[in-house]
């Protein structure tokens, strides 16, 4: 109990989750309950609608959710203010999202800087860094350019980089390769994988694309707003309904 | 953040050169609207500089210096016997028509000088000197009178063509002669037209109608006397009214009679009000386009925002970037306009004497105005920042 107590990096019990007025409600969790565990990649899926990206946003303490208990790093995230929601967000997150949200009138390098000067470090580190982990998704040589000069592998790399730049030990992807042929999407797995890899650090991603299950460690299948169950091998996962 | 801040800002040169366009024709058009103003007031006191002395004398209910009240010629003596008055002198001052060779009549400012002293003389002489006002029938006309009753005529190219009075030039001031032998160089006036210089007594003469002549005394207080002082003796010893002749307008001096011009102008006509709308106009226009624009450039950022906020940066990092943003382009639109409108100013400046006087602190206030567009439209942007929902960032 106590050892897995210590490899469990989020947890989430009974969450509801409800958009819209008290007439028009549409739910988008119902009683969810999620874990995921430090160092492995967990994927999320399920059908269009059935709550991946509110939950994932839970998770992120983007969203607060109306009832359920959430705990990440064992920091309780119910309960905290908007203040210390985005200290936590500060400190412990990386995101990279299906859109890349690149800043386009800054250059790959200052966009990857981003996390780091939010963080309040200095520019000069911020910017070593940024070339440094820039070689690493190899875009080497493309650092001061533009975003939009790029193709969208490249743009969803320089996001990449910018989600691990500083480190956070957890990690959160919202449909990264939808945006992405087969091939390419491969290869961005690959390098989430590779350069995520890590024994404290966590990584969810959302995806529709069961071309890349095979990237997972586990998978936790969504309906209806709940987590309906979570498969240890991605092979033995059924797609033909996905 | 604040350097990434600035690139986003410079980045997109587009939405970057409309801002700094609404800013800077803001800040020009308040800018130079107001130092019109400013020009165009400062020509209200134009005699308290084209004559000069350290204590001017007036009647009592005398409110401004284009609004004399005759004195009796005996209040010279007692002015001269209060303590601390070196020196008096009479002056007359009013507009009067004056007839061309050709037939033409022309409003003049008419100012009779001590023939003695010459006190109240014009400070500079371009053609002529000053003693020659002691010959009869003598005047002396400013440039921009001499051009304005200038003969107009056929230039050897064919086009129209003025000819400025010149020395030994001659006009009629009521059917008087009056006979050029010097141009001066002064400051143009409001109302009342160019500036004629004569002698007192000869201006008694050009004015036959008026009864009493003495406009002003003008008086030099003896060494070690403060003007002011002086003024508060003769008013306490005479029951005149004294002034001093400083016109720094923006001083809360209430001896200046410049200051006291000004603020006569200012409350009785309708000068401010119209130029004031067209400062008003300006600061209108700044915020509407620059709030426009920098509005559209925060919605079009609007998602990076959000993603900014993701990643966990407080309302109070992502308030102070757009302060920034808004701030450098008013900065820099300010810059700008204000530029221009001295470098109108200065060809208004070569092209003769223009209503033109650019303050420092209309510099100031207009920076100010900038500043404060600047501010309205950083505070729409962190509104609208701050509605949108950090978790907005994984939709779409
Ligand atoms: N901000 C919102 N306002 C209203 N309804 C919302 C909002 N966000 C999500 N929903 C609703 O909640 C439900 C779950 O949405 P969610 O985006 O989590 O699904 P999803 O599994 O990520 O779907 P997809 O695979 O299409 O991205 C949907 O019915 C959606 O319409
Ligand atoms: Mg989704």
């Amino acid at each position: 109990m106590s050892r897995l107590a210590h490899t469990v990096a989020v947890r989430a019990t009974g969450v509801d989750m409800f958009f819209g007025t008290p007439e028009n409600r549409v739910v988008a969790l119902k009683q969810a309950g999620f874990e995921a565990r430090r160092g492995e990649l967990i994927m999320l899926v399920g059908p269009s609608g059935c709550g991946k990206t509110t939950l994932l946003s839970v998770i992120a303490g983007t969203l607060t959710p109306q009832a359920g208990a959430v705990e990440v790093f064992g920091q309780r995230l119910d309960g905290l203010g908007q203040e210390a929601l985005t200290a936590f967000r500060r400190r412990n997150l990386g995101f990279v999202f299906q859109s890349f949200n690149l800043i386009p009138t800054l250059t790959v390098a200052e966009n990857v800087m981003v996390p780091l000067l939010i963080q309040g470090r200095p520019f000069d580190e911020a910017h070593a860094r940024a070339l440094a982990i820039l070689d690493q998704v190899g875009l080497k040589g493309r650092e001061e350019g533009r975003p939009n000069a790029l193709s969208g592998g490249q743009q969803q790399r320089v996001a990449i980089a910018r989600a691990l730049v500083h480190e956070p030990p957890l990690l959160i992807c919202d449909e990264p390769t939808s945006a992405l042929d087969k091939d390419t999407g491969a290869q961005i797995m690959q390098m989430v994988r590779d350069l995520s890899r890590s024994p404290e650090r966590c990584v969810v991603v959302v995806t529709h694309d069961h071309r890349i299950f095979r990237f997972a460690d586990r998978i936790a299948e969504m309906e209806d707003g709940r987590i309906s169950r979570v498969v240890d091998d991605p092979k033995l996962l059924d797609t033909t309904h996905l | 953040m604040y350097r990434l801040a600035l690139n986003m800002l410079f980045g997109d040169r587009a939405k970057l050169a409309m801002l700094l366009c609404g800013l800077a024709f803001s800040a020009l058009l308040m800018a130079q609207q107001s130092s019109v103003f400013f020009g165009i007031m400062s020509w209200t006191y134009t005699p308290m500089v084209n004559i000069r002395a350290q204590v001017w004398v007036s009647d009592p209910m005398v409110e401004q210096v284009n609004d004399a009240k005759p004195l009796r010629d005996t209040d010279l003596g007692r002015v001269r016997s209060v303590d601390g008055v070196a020196w008096a002198a009479p002056l007359h001052t009013s507009f009067v028509q004056a007839r061309m060779q050709d037939g033409n009549f022309k409003l003049i400012t008419l100012v009779g000088i001590d023939a003695d002293t010459f006190a109240g003389a014009p400070a500079v002489l371009s053609q002529g000197r000053i003693e020659d006002l002691r010959l009869p029938d003598t005047v002396i006309v400013d440039e921009w009178g001499a051009a304005l009753m200038g003969r107009m005529g056929v230039g050897p190219d064919g086009k129209p063509r003025n000819t400025p009075l010149q020395v030994g030039d001659t006009f009629e001031i009521n059917d008087i002669q009056a006979r050029i032998v010097g141009i001066c160089r002064v400051k143009r006036a409001f109302t009342g037209g160019p500036f004629v210089y004569t002698t007192y007594d000869r201006a008694k003469g050009y004015t036959l109608g008026a009864r009493r002549t003495l406009s002003f005394m003008l008086v030099e207080p003896q060494k070690g006397v403060a003007p002011a002082e002086l003024c508060d003796r003769i008013e306490r010893d005479t029951g005149l009214k004294a002034w001093t002749s400083d016109t720094v307008i923006w001083s809360w001096g209430e001896r200046s009679l410049a200051r006291n011009t000004f603020w006569w102008f200012w409350t009785n006509t309708g000068i401010p009000f119209s130029f004031g709308t067209a400062v008003l106009l300006g600061l209108f226009v700044g915020i509407a386009i620059s709030g426009q624009t920098f509005y559209s450039f925060v919605l079009e950022n609007l998602r990076y925002f959000a993603a900014i906020k993701a990643m966990g940066a407080g309302m109070g990092v992502i308030a102070r970037m757009l302060i920034v943003q808004a701030f450098t382009a008013g900065l820099i639109g300010f810059g700008l306009g204000a530029g221009m409108a001295q470098a109108i100013g200065r060809v208004m400046i070569e092209k003769g004497m223009p209503p033109f006087v650019m303050y420092p602190q209309i510099l100031w206030a207009t920076f100010a105005l900038v500043l404060g567009i600047s501010l309205v439209s950083a505070v729409i942007g962190i509104i609208k920042v701050s509605r949108v929902d950090a978790a907005s960032v994984f939709r779409g």
